[in-house]
């Protein structure tokens, strides 16, 4: 294990460099640019026995990725935003046809007016497409968790694609101390890839055939369930984890000073960080504060979430994502699992397009939710930070 | 309602039979609908439309599983598809063979008539797209839509198209098949065989839909099925190849889309009918017409 002080970006490639990816193609764009950048190096320096494709577009990147993958090899990638709304169209491949593709997307908001700063509607959209889904709040995590979902996807069980999500800038630019683990351990965490079902000319098989009505709705039920039965090999793969490496990321939720909470919030990535730093003052002034974050967007922690929030007065759901006239994603997904459930639950939107959250921010979020266990909300979603009147 | 099912094949005009149909019934002042089953549309393949009338607002959007009417431009198709399933005993059918209603066997046995549509179309498109006339016939054996409302439907789907020229014949070849129908009641002798047809419960698919080659159930899926599942049987024309004619350009061979046209070794051609659809491309792109096409499932 060494020490170093790395970005968010770069801890992705050491990821990738000690899962003994073999295949990467990619295109580069801000904020996922470093990514590529240092895997590109590391196989220049020969210490990654990888193929690096350069290609001319996401599109292609998605495509090679599938093609590799089907050829039964350790696939690699990374974007954001646009580049992964450009890759929309072949991300729904790899889930259908069971490809254990695993990709890094450093958020940054899509569509105009343009900018390359964090928010999380380039790939909240993409929870429909059948890629697990996961978002991660530091650089340690985000080398963990590249290590954690090749072993994820490529779980017999599981199948699936992984994209796993970190906050652009906040994370991809941000340089922490990350422990690089030794290759040594990570190989025995990690062992070869062992496809399912491979390209191969001497024994051949359809893969991607046309799909007429008979199978569609049974195809796309196995694959809902597939996701789901995800959950178990999430949590036993993170107890192996911290078994070899001494770290753990928690179940599908990360549940932070929830014992004996009155009320909290729900929040992913980054948000959870600073939202740890607002609970912890908050109970030091006596108050019964407490942190939900969630590592998975797909599979959904639904249950997971009923159990954690029993005994709560009041909930908030962070978003820094919205789905234009309604509400943030994080809140529709976290609203519908509570269904039925008398809990006041309020969506509170803020941080976006790289707008700064700072713990002032994060303090109202709070005492909004607070309020709420007293008295019935003025509304059901608030927009923070905001200038002029909701 | 009154519901109609067309069976044809990519190329016939199925679906522009119930689209004309369902104009027609519009011209009479009903609602209607006409829609096609989208499937692996190629010349020669099965395929299915589907029309609608009513005297009231339409309100289903489904296929159509017990018509009223049956409609088969093809009469090769009664010994491939279960074209009579679900045909109500009290309904109709017009089918497109020489034969007498008679001595159709449909498996269900109803009200039918029987025209040469095939010999219509011949006559007066120079095709053999039997969509117009069996429309023809269509008017003589219901009398929700007439034949009036029929030509009227076809003048202007086809005159729109392809000029009044093109309208006026196809409006002809209507009126010849309607003249040319005879009447009568078909048998029903016949079992209606339900296509095997492999239905595997979710648990059951492949992982990935990914498929080696073998037979779930008794159908052959994955690489190596069209080993088994021979389009040969779509054709209703065959290439006959002359041979003294030939001058071995191989154009035939290189232009087939089924490949089904061998190179022998001296590098005269050698047919596989077990694959050939009858499309006529080899006899289209052959310049000393070595190849003459012959209607029906012959093999040379
Ligand atoms: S042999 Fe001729 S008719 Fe038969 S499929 Fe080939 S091109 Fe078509
Ligand atoms: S296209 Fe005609 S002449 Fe040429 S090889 Fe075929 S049959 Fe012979």
């Amino acid at each position: 294990m060494v020490v170093k002080v790395i970005s968010g970006d770069h801890a992705v490639a050491w990821g990738a460099r000690l899962a003994r990816v073999e295949v990467v193609p990619a295109f580069p764009i801000t904020p996922q640019t470093l990514i590529v950048e240092q895997i590109a190096e590391f196989v220049n320096n020969g210490e990654m026995d990888a193929d690096f494709i350069p290609v001319e577009s996401e599109h292609s990147v998605m495509s090679v990725a599938v093609g590799a993958s089907a050829g039964g090899v350790r696939t690699f990638t990374a974007t954001a935003s646009q580049g992964l709304a450009l890759m929309h169209e072949m991300l729904y491949a790899a889930p259908q046809i069971r490809l254990p593709v695993v990709m890094a997307n450093a958020n940054r908001s899509l569509g105009a007016a343009a900018g390359i700063w964090l928010e999380h509607n380039d790939s909240m959209p993409e929870r429909e497409s059948g890629w697990l889904q996961c978002y991660v709040e530091n650089n340690q995590e985000a080398l963990d968790m590249t290590l954690q979902a090749f072993r994820l996807a490529e779980d017999h069980r599981v199948m699936l694609p992984v994209m796993i999500c970190l906050d652009g800038f906040v994370l991809s630019h941000t340089v922490e101390r990350v422990d690089i683990p030794d290759q040594a351990a990570v190989d025995g965490f990690l062992p070869k890839y062992v496809p399912v079902n491979v390209l191969d000319p001497d024994d051949p098989i359809v893969m991607n055939p046309i799909c007429p009505p008979e199978y569609a709705t049974e195809m796309r039920y196995q694959l809902d369930r597939a996701i789901d039965s995800a959950k178990i090999a999430i949590k036993e793969i993170d107890i192996d984890f911290s078994k070899r490496f001494g770290r753990s990321y928690g179940d599908l939720l990360d549940l932070y000073r929830m014992d004996g909470a009155e009320y909290a919030i729900v929040a992913i990535g980054t948000a959870a960080t600073t939202s740890r730093l607002v609970v912890d003052r908050l109970r030091a002034e006596g108050k019964k504060a407490g942190l939900i974050r969630i590592r998975f967007m797909r599979p959904f922690p639904k249950g997971e979430l009923i159990e954690a929030v029993s005994g709560l007065k009041a909930l908030g759901v962070f978003d820094r994502s919205v789905s234009f006239n309604s509400y943030g994603p994080v809140f529709t997904e976290v609203r519908n699992a509570l269904y039925g459930s008398v809990l006041p639950v309020t969506d509170h939107i803020a941080g976006l397009g790289g707008r700064d959250l700072t713990p002032e921010i994060l303090s109202k979020v709070f005492q909004v939710v607070e309020d709420s266990m007293e008295k019935t909300p003025e509304r059901d979603v608030y927009w923070h930070d905001l200038r002029g009147d909701m | 309602m009154f519901e109609v099912r067309f069976h044809g094949r990519g190329g016939q005009g199925a679906v522009m039979a119930a689209q004309a149909f369902a104009e027609a019934a519009v011209i009479e002042g009903l609602e209607a609908q006409a829609f096609p089953f989208f499937g692996a549309e190629r010349r020669g393949a099965p395929v299915r439309a589907f029309a609608r009338i009513d005297d009231q607002k339409i309100r289903i959007k489904s296929q159509i599983y017990r018509p009223d009417m049956l409609v088969i431009l093809d009469e090769s198709l009664l010994d491939i598809d279960p074209v009579g399933d679900g045909l109500k005993p009290e309904g109709s059918a017009v089918v497109n063979t020489r034969k007498g209603p008679e001595e159709v066997d449909l498996g269900v046995s109803v009200r039918c008539a029987t025209v040469d549509a095939t010999a219509v179309a011949l006559e007066h498109i120079k095709a053999p797209i039997v969509n117009t006339s069996i429309l023809g016939s269509m008017a003589k054996v219901q009398d929700l839509v007439s034949l009036r409302s029929i030509k009227a439907a076809i003048a202007d789907r086809f005159g729109e198209r392809l000029g009044p020229a093109a309208a006026e014949i196809n409006a002809a070849a209507a009126q010849a098949s309607f003249d040319r129908t005879k009447v009568g009641t078909c048998k029903g002798n016949r079992e209606i065989a339900h296509r095997e047809m492999w239905m595997p419960n979710w648990q059951d698919i492949p992982i990935g839909v990914t498929l080696p080659s073998g037979s779930y159930g008794k159908v052959n899926v994955g690489p190596g099925s069209s080993w088994q599942n021979m389009t040969g049987t779509w054709r209703t024309s065959s290439p006959h190849y002359l041979k003294e004619k030939c001058i071995r350009c191989l154009r035939c061979w290189f232009s087939c889309p089924e490949g089904c046209i061998h190179r022998l070794e001296d590098d005269y051609e050698k047919w596989d009918f077990r694959y050939c659809k009858g499309c006529g491309i080899c006899a289209q792109v052959c310049p000393v017409n070595a190849i003459e096409m012959v209607k029906g499932v012959k093999e040379w």
